[in-house]
Protein backbone atom coordinates (compact mmCIF):
# COMPACT_ATOMS: atom_id res chain seq x y z
CA UNK A 1 0.00 0.00 0.00
CA UNK A 2 1.16 3.28 -0.67
CA UNK A 3 2.55 5.57 2.37
CA UNK A 4 0.51 8.65 1.54
CA UNK A 5 0.74 12.09 4.25
CA UNK A 6 -3.16 11.78 4.56
CA UNK A 7 -2.89 8.53 5.59
CA UNK A 8 -0.40 9.82 8.20
CA UNK A 9 -2.80 12.04 9.67
CA UNK A 10 -5.60 9.70 9.82
CA UNK A 11 -3.41 7.27 11.11
CA UNK A 12 -2.67 9.86 13.77
CA UNK A 13 -5.92 10.94 14.31
CA UNK A 14 -7.02 7.18 14.94
CA UNK A 15 -4.55 6.74 17.34
CA UNK A 16 -5.53 9.52 19.67
CA UNK A 17 -9.41 8.92 19.50
CA UNK A 18 -8.46 5.18 20.19
CA UNK A 19 -7.13 6.19 23.37
CA UNK A 20 -10.82 6.93 24.96
CA UNK A 21 -11.27 3.31 25.02
CA UNK A 22 -9.08 2.90 27.39
CA UNK A 23 -8.31 6.23 29.18
CA UNK A 24 -9.79 6.96 32.21
CA UNK A 25 -12.59 10.19 32.67
CA UNK A 26 -10.96 13.19 34.57
CA UNK A 27 -11.68 12.63 37.79
CA UNK A 28 -13.82 14.68 40.22
CA UNK A 29 -12.89 17.92 41.52
CA UNK A 30 -13.14 17.44 44.89
CA UNK A 31 -13.44 13.87 45.86
CA UNK A 32 -11.07 12.08 43.34
CA UNK A 33 -13.63 9.96 41.97
CA UNK A 34 -14.03 9.24 38.25
CA UNK A 35 -16.23 7.22 36.50
CA UNK A 36 -18.19 6.73 33.10
CA UNK A 37 -20.03 4.34 31.02
CA UNK A 38 -20.89 4.03 28.17
CA UNK A 39 -23.37 1.44 26.11
CA UNK A 40 -21.21 1.34 22.82
CA UNK A 41 -17.78 3.56 21.70
CA UNK A 42 -16.96 3.19 18.71
CA UNK A 43 -13.61 4.56 16.44
CA UNK A 44 -14.11 4.69 12.74
CA UNK A 45 -10.95 6.77 10.75
CA UNK A 46 -10.35 8.74 13.79
CA UNK A 47 -14.76 9.27 14.25
CA UNK A 48 -15.54 8.94 17.69
CA UNK A 49 -19.24 7.74 18.04
CA UNK A 50 -21.10 7.33 21.53
CA UNK A 51 -24.23 5.60 22.31
CA UNK A 52 -25.67 5.89 25.53
CA UNK A 53 -22.64 7.83 27.32
CA UNK A 54 -23.37 9.25 30.72
CA UNK A 55 -20.33 11.43 30.45
CA UNK A 56 -17.61 12.03 33.12
CA UNK A 57 -18.71 11.63 36.41
CA UNK A 58 -17.58 14.36 39.25
CA UNK A 59 -19.49 14.16 42.10
CA UNK A 60 -20.70 11.70 44.39
CA UNK A 61 -23.81 13.85 45.36
CA UNK A 62 -24.46 13.59 40.35
CA UNK A 63 -24.88 9.80 39.89
CA UNK A 64 -24.94 9.77 35.87
CA UNK A 65 -27.51 7.73 33.60
CA UNK A 66 -28.73 7.58 30.12
CA UNK A 67 -30.23 5.00 28.06
CA UNK A 68 -31.89 4.50 24.54
CA UNK A 69 -34.58 1.64 23.89
CA UNK A 70 -32.73 1.07 20.26
CA UNK A 71 -29.57 2.60 18.90
CA UNK A 72 -27.30 2.01 15.59
CA UNK A 73 -24.41 2.73 13.87
CA UNK A 74 -25.05 2.76 10.17
CA UNK A 75 -23.24 -0.69 9.05
CA UNK A 76 -21.87 -1.09 11.49
CA UNK A 77 -23.97 -1.63 14.64
CA UNK A 78 -27.55 -1.74 16.33
CA UNK A 79 -29.19 -3.08 19.41
CA UNK A 80 -31.84 -2.54 21.76
CA UNK A 81 -32.24 -1.29 25.37
CA UNK A 82 -28.82 0.63 25.79
CA UNK A 83 -28.02 1.49 29.08
CA UNK A 84 -25.33 3.34 31.49
CA UNK A 85 -25.18 4.71 34.70
CA UNK A 86 -22.22 5.90 37.13
CA UNK A 87 -22.85 6.58 41.14
CA UNK A 88 -19.74 7.76 43.69
CA UNK A 89 -19.71 7.69 47.09
CA UNK A 90 -16.87 9.15 49.31
CA UNK A 91 -15.35 5.84 48.69
CA UNK A 92 -16.12 4.14 46.35
CA UNK A 93 -17.13 4.34 42.46
CA UNK A 94 -19.24 1.95 39.93
CA UNK A 95 -20.28 1.63 36.46
CA UNK A 96 -22.26 -0.54 34.68
CA UNK A 97 -23.52 -0.60 31.01
CA UNK A 98 -25.39 -3.16 28.80
CA UNK A 99 -26.99 -3.63 25.51
CA UNK A 100 -28.96 -6.08 24.51
CA UNK A 101 -30.28 -8.11 20.93
CA UNK A 102 -26.53 -6.67 19.41
CA UNK A 103 -25.93 -7.13 16.08
CA UNK A 104 -21.81 -5.68 14.78
CA UNK A 105 -20.77 -5.99 11.38
CA UNK A 106 -16.86 -5.25 11.34
CA UNK A 107 -14.77 -6.26 7.76
CA UNK A 108 -17.41 -8.72 6.63
CA UNK A 109 -17.54 -10.44 9.71
CA UNK A 110 -21.10 -10.74 11.90
CA UNK A 111 -21.20 -10.24 15.57
CA UNK A 112 -24.42 -10.95 17.52
CA UNK A 113 -25.24 -11.38 21.31
CA UNK A 114 -28.68 -11.66 23.33
CA UNK A 115 -27.25 -9.77 26.19
CA UNK A 116 -24.11 -7.90 26.98
CA UNK A 117 -23.38 -6.06 30.24
CA UNK A 118 -19.95 -4.27 32.20
CA UNK A 119 -19.25 -3.69 35.22
CA UNK A 120 -16.79 -1.49 36.92
CA UNK A 121 -16.23 -0.86 40.77
CA UNK A 122 -13.10 1.15 42.31
CA UNK A 123 -12.76 1.25 46.09
CA UNK A 124 -10.48 3.44 47.85
CA UNK A 125 -7.33 2.24 49.26
CA UNK A 126 -8.14 -1.14 47.14
CA UNK A 127 -8.14 -0.43 43.74
CA UNK A 128 -10.75 -1.66 40.99
CA UNK A 129 -12.62 -4.54 40.11
CA UNK A 130 -14.88 -5.87 37.33
CA UNK A 131 -16.17 -7.98 35.01
CA UNK A 132 -18.58 -8.58 32.26
CA UNK A 133 -21.60 -11.09 30.61
CA UNK A 134 -22.23 -11.92 27.30
CA UNK A 135 -25.10 -14.16 26.77
CA UNK A 136 -25.17 -15.85 23.49
CA UNK A 137 -22.11 -14.73 21.58
CA UNK A 138 -21.96 -15.82 18.07
CA UNK A 139 -19.23 -14.71 15.64
CA UNK A 140 -19.96 -15.78 11.82
CA UNK A 141 -23.17 -17.60 12.87
CA UNK A 142 -20.76 -19.68 15.22
CA UNK A 143 -21.49 -19.57 19.33
CA UNK A 144 -18.75 -19.00 21.24
CA UNK A 145 -18.57 -19.32 24.68
CA UNK A 146 -17.18 -16.50 26.90
CA UNK A 147 -14.99 -17.52 29.82
CA UNK A 148 -15.45 -14.89 32.38
CA UNK A 149 -11.98 -14.78 32.70
CA UNK A 150 -10.55 -11.00 31.87
CA UNK A 151 -9.11 -10.18 28.57
CA UNK A 152 -10.59 -13.27 26.57
CA UNK A 153 -9.06 -12.82 23.21
CA UNK A 154 -9.98 -14.14 19.70
CA UNK A 155 -7.87 -13.91 16.86
CA UNK A 156 -10.23 -13.83 13.23
CA UNK A 157 -9.51 -12.57 10.05
CA UNK A 158 -8.72 -9.39 9.59
CA UNK A 159 -10.44 -8.87 13.35
CA UNK A 160 -9.42 -8.93 16.92
CA UNK A 161 -11.77 -9.42 19.59
CA UNK A 162 -11.35 -9.17 23.14
CA UNK A 163 -13.85 -10.55 25.68
CA UNK A 164 -14.27 -9.09 29.02
CA UNK A 165 -11.62 -6.77 28.15
CA UNK A 166 -10.10 -5.53 31.34
CA UNK A 167 -7.61 -2.64 31.75
CA UNK A 168 -5.83 -2.04 35.20
CA UNK A 169 -4.39 0.86 36.93
CA UNK A 170 -3.29 1.87 40.57
CA UNK A 171 -6.69 3.97 40.82
CA UNK A 172 -9.11 1.91 39.18
CA UNK A 173 -10.25 -0.02 35.99
CA UNK A 174 -12.02 0.21 32.82
CA UNK A 175 -13.97 -2.74 31.54
CA UNK A 176 -14.59 -3.40 28.03
CA UNK A 177 -17.66 -5.84 27.30
CA UNK A 178 -16.52 -6.63 24.15
CA UNK A 179 -13.77 -5.38 22.30
CA UNK A 180 -13.56 -5.41 18.06
CA UNK A 181 -10.20 -3.57 16.36
CA UNK A 182 -9.60 -4.08 12.79
CA UNK A 183 -6.11 -4.73 12.02
CA UNK A 184 -5.36 -2.17 10.45
CA UNK A 185 -6.41 -0.17 13.09
CA UNK A 186 -9.41 1.99 11.72
CA UNK A 187 -12.16 0.30 13.51
CA UNK A 188 -12.24 0.06 17.02
CA UNK A 189 -15.55 -0.36 18.75
CA UNK A 190 -16.17 -1.01 22.74
CA UNK A 191 -19.65 -2.98 23.50
CA UNK A 192 -20.01 -2.20 27.11
CA UNK A 193 -17.97 -0.08 28.53
CA UNK A 194 -17.74 0.97 31.98
CA UNK A 195 -14.80 3.23 34.03
CA UNK A 196 -13.92 3.61 37.37
CA UNK A 197 -11.45 5.01 39.52
CA UNK A 198 -10.77 6.89 42.65
CA UNK B 1 -83.88 -0.16 67.51
CA UNK B 2 -82.42 0.49 64.16
CA UNK B 3 -80.21 2.32 65.28
CA UNK B 4 -78.37 0.10 67.74
CA UNK B 5 -78.74 -3.20 65.06
CA UNK B 6 -76.60 -0.36 63.08
CA UNK B 7 -73.72 0.38 65.81
CA UNK B 8 -73.69 -3.45 66.13
CA UNK B 9 -72.54 -3.56 62.56
CA UNK B 10 -70.31 -0.55 62.28
CA UNK B 11 -68.19 -1.16 65.24
CA UNK B 12 -66.56 -4.42 65.08
CA UNK B 13 -66.15 -2.90 60.75
CA UNK B 14 -64.35 -0.12 62.33
CA UNK B 15 -61.83 -1.89 64.75
CA UNK B 16 -61.33 -3.99 61.86
CA UNK B 17 -60.39 -1.69 59.76
CA UNK B 18 -57.96 0.30 62.60
CA UNK B 19 -56.47 -3.03 63.08
CA UNK B 20 -55.63 -4.16 59.21
CA UNK B 21 -54.67 -0.16 58.30
CA UNK B 22 -51.55 -1.20 60.71
CA UNK B 23 -51.00 -4.33 59.01
CA UNK B 24 -50.85 -3.14 55.49
CA UNK B 25 -47.59 -3.39 53.48
CA UNK B 26 -45.58 0.42 54.15
CA UNK B 27 -43.24 1.22 50.85
CA UNK B 28 -41.06 4.45 51.62
CA UNK B 29 -38.17 6.14 49.93
CA UNK B 30 -34.99 4.59 51.52
CA UNK B 31 -33.18 7.18 53.45
CA UNK B 32 -30.82 7.44 52.59
CA UNK B 33 -31.28 7.20 49.03
CA UNK B 34 -29.50 3.84 47.26
CA UNK B 35 -29.34 3.12 43.59
CA UNK B 36 -30.59 0.11 41.89
CA UNK B 37 -29.15 -0.57 38.41
CA UNK B 38 -29.51 -3.63 35.56
CA UNK B 39 -30.19 -4.70 32.48
CA UNK B 40 -31.27 -8.04 30.67
CA UNK B 41 -34.37 -9.45 29.45
CA UNK B 42 -37.54 -11.97 30.78
CA UNK B 43 -40.17 -13.99 29.05
CA UNK B 44 -43.49 -12.57 29.37
CA UNK B 45 -46.01 -14.91 30.49
CA UNK B 46 -46.77 -15.19 25.94
CA UNK B 47 -43.16 -16.41 26.04
CA UNK B 48 -42.46 -13.19 24.22
CA UNK B 49 -38.51 -11.68 24.75
CA UNK B 50 -38.92 -8.32 26.94
CA UNK B 51 -35.65 -6.84 27.14
CA UNK B 52 -34.87 -3.79 29.97
CA UNK B 53 -32.02 -1.94 30.58
CA UNK B 54 -32.70 0.46 33.66
CA UNK B 55 -31.43 2.44 36.91
CA UNK B 56 -32.85 4.38 39.52
CA UNK B 57 -32.35 6.28 43.04
CA UNK B 58 -32.21 9.75 44.30
CA UNK B 59 -30.33 12.76 42.81
CA UNK B 60 -30.84 16.73 44.16
CA UNK B 61 -33.67 16.54 46.14
CA UNK B 62 -35.80 14.00 43.22
CA UNK B 63 -36.01 10.73 41.87
CA UNK B 64 -33.29 9.76 39.19
CA UNK B 65 -33.43 6.97 36.82
CA UNK B 66 -33.91 5.63 33.11
CA UNK B 67 -35.94 3.21 32.09
CA UNK B 68 -36.09 1.44 28.28
CA UNK B 69 -37.96 -1.61 27.98
CA UNK B 70 -38.86 -3.40 25.03
CA UNK B 71 -41.67 -5.80 24.12
CA UNK B 72 -41.08 -7.96 21.24
CA UNK B 73 -44.28 -9.90 20.97
CA UNK B 74 -45.30 -6.74 19.22
CA UNK B 75 -43.83 -6.34 15.37
CA UNK B 76 -42.00 -3.96 15.73
CA UNK B 77 -41.15 -4.40 19.17
CA UNK B 78 -43.42 -2.25 21.44
CA UNK B 79 -41.31 0.61 23.33
CA UNK B 80 -41.25 2.06 26.72
CA UNK B 81 -39.13 5.50 27.29
CA UNK B 82 -39.36 6.65 30.72
CA UNK B 83 -39.79 10.54 30.51
CA UNK B 84 -40.02 11.51 33.87
CA UNK B 85 -39.25 9.55 37.55
CA UNK B 86 -41.77 10.27 40.02
CA UNK B 87 -40.91 7.74 42.73
CA UNK B 88 -38.38 5.24 43.81
CA UNK B 89 -39.38 3.26 46.92
CA UNK B 90 -38.52 -0.46 48.72
CA UNK B 91 -41.09 -2.97 50.09
CA UNK B 92 -39.94 -3.96 52.99
CA UNK B 93 -41.45 -7.59 52.26
CA UNK B 94 -38.59 -7.83 49.58
CA UNK B 95 -36.11 -5.78 51.10
CA UNK B 96 -33.45 -6.80 47.95
CA UNK B 97 -36.12 -5.02 45.29
CA UNK B 98 -36.50 -1.52 44.52
CA UNK B 99 -39.24 0.15 42.42
CA UNK B 100 -39.26 2.85 39.62
CA UNK B 101 -42.00 4.93 39.25
CA UNK B 102 -42.67 7.41 36.53
CA UNK B 103 -43.99 8.36 33.15
CA UNK B 104 -42.92 7.14 30.06
CA UNK B 105 -43.63 6.95 25.94
CA UNK B 106 -44.94 4.08 24.58
CA UNK B 107 -44.85 3.02 21.22
CA UNK B 108 -46.90 0.11 20.05
CA UNK B 109 -49.06 -0.68 17.16
CA UNK B 110 -47.98 2.07 15.27
CA UNK B 111 -49.21 4.50 18.01
CA UNK B 112 -47.30 6.41 20.69
CA UNK B 113 -48.71 7.33 23.87
CA UNK B 114 -47.88 8.56 27.73
CA UNK B 115 -48.57 6.66 30.61
CA UNK B 116 -47.68 5.35 34.29
CA UNK B 117 -45.05 2.58 34.82
CA UNK B 118 -44.12 0.82 37.89
CA UNK B 119 -41.07 -1.45 37.39
CA UNK B 120 -39.78 -3.54 39.81
CA UNK B 121 -36.33 -4.74 40.40
CA UNK B 122 -34.68 -6.95 42.74
CA UNK B 123 -31.07 -7.95 42.84
CA UNK B 124 -30.70 -11.51 44.99
CA UNK B 125 -27.13 -12.31 44.71
CA UNK B 126 -24.82 -13.14 41.74
CA UNK B 127 -24.83 -13.82 39.03
CA UNK B 128 -28.20 -12.98 38.14
CA UNK B 129 -30.29 -16.17 37.20
CA UNK B 130 -32.40 -15.11 40.91
CA UNK B 131 -32.19 -11.32 40.24
CA UNK B 132 -36.35 -10.76 39.02
CA UNK B 133 -37.27 -7.96 36.63
CA UNK B 134 -41.34 -6.75 36.15
CA UNK B 135 -43.25 -3.98 34.72
CA UNK B 136 -46.99 -2.83 35.12
CA UNK B 137 -48.39 0.57 32.76
CA UNK B 138 -51.23 2.58 33.86
CA UNK B 139 -52.87 0.91 30.09
CA UNK B 140 -53.15 -2.79 32.14
CA UNK B 141 -50.11 -4.06 30.27
CA UNK B 142 -48.27 -6.29 32.81
CA UNK B 143 -45.17 -8.27 33.27
CA UNK B 144 -45.28 -10.09 36.51
CA UNK B 145 -42.24 -9.56 38.74
CA UNK B 146 -40.11 -12.82 37.26
CA UNK B 147 -36.45 -14.27 37.14
CA UNK B 148 -33.82 -13.08 34.85
CA UNK B 149 -32.59 -17.14 35.19
CA UNK B 150 -31.53 -19.49 34.75
CA UNK B 151 -31.20 -20.81 37.37
CA UNK B 152 -34.86 -19.34 37.83
CA UNK B 153 -37.37 -21.30 36.52
CA UNK B 154 -38.81 -18.38 33.83
CA UNK B 155 -36.22 -18.17 31.73
CA UNK B 156 -33.76 -14.90 30.70
CA UNK B 157 -30.40 -13.37 31.33
CA UNK B 158 -28.85 -10.13 32.42
CA UNK B 159 -28.33 -9.08 36.04
CA UNK B 160 -29.63 -6.05 38.06
CA UNK B 161 -27.15 -4.70 40.76
CA UNK B 162 -28.57 -2.92 44.40
CA UNK B 163 -26.00 -0.62 45.05
CA UNK B 164 -25.38 0.74 48.69
CA UNK B 165 -26.78 4.06 50.18
CA UNK B 166 -25.21 7.00 49.18
CA UNK B 167 -25.39 9.92 51.96
CA UNK B 168 -24.40 12.25 49.40
CA UNK B 169 -27.87 11.75 47.40
CA UNK B 170 -31.32 12.89 48.67
CA UNK B 171 -34.52 12.42 47.57
CA UNK B 172 -37.53 15.25 48.35
CA UNK B 173 -38.57 16.11 51.71
CA UNK B 174 -40.54 15.20 52.88
CA UNK B 175 -40.55 11.69 51.12
CA UNK B 176 -44.03 11.59 49.23
CA UNK B 177 -46.24 8.67 49.39
CA UNK B 178 -46.73 5.59 47.04
CA UNK B 179 -49.53 6.91 45.55
CA UNK B 180 -47.76 10.40 44.75
CA UNK B 181 -44.95 8.18 43.47
CA UNK B 182 -46.61 6.10 41.36
CA UNK B 183 -50.54 7.07 40.87
CA UNK B 184 -51.56 4.24 42.34
CA UNK B 185 -50.16 1.35 40.33
CA UNK B 186 -49.85 -1.83 42.37
CA UNK B 187 -45.96 -3.26 42.14
CA UNK B 188 -45.81 -5.65 39.06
Amino acid sequence: MRYTASSFWKFIGAAGALAALAAWPGAGQAQGISGQASAVTAVILGNVTSLADTGTLSSASAPLGTGLGTGSIPGLFAGEALHAATMGWSDQVASEASVGNLAISVAGTGISALQVMSRALAVSGAGGTGGSSIDRLTIGGVPVAATGAPNQQLSLPGLTVILNEQIQSASGIVVNALRIRTLDGLTDIAIGSAKAGI
Amino acid sequence: MRKTIYMLFAIPLLLMGALTAGTANAHFVPAPCDFITGGGWVLNDSAGFVNFGSHGGCKNGKFWGHVNVLDHSYNPPGHLKSTEITGYLMDPEFPNARDICGFGEVTVNGSTFTTRFRVRMEDNGEPGGSDRFGLRLGNGYLVTTRELGPPGPTGGGGNIQLHKENKSTKGPTPAPTEFEMCGGLMWP
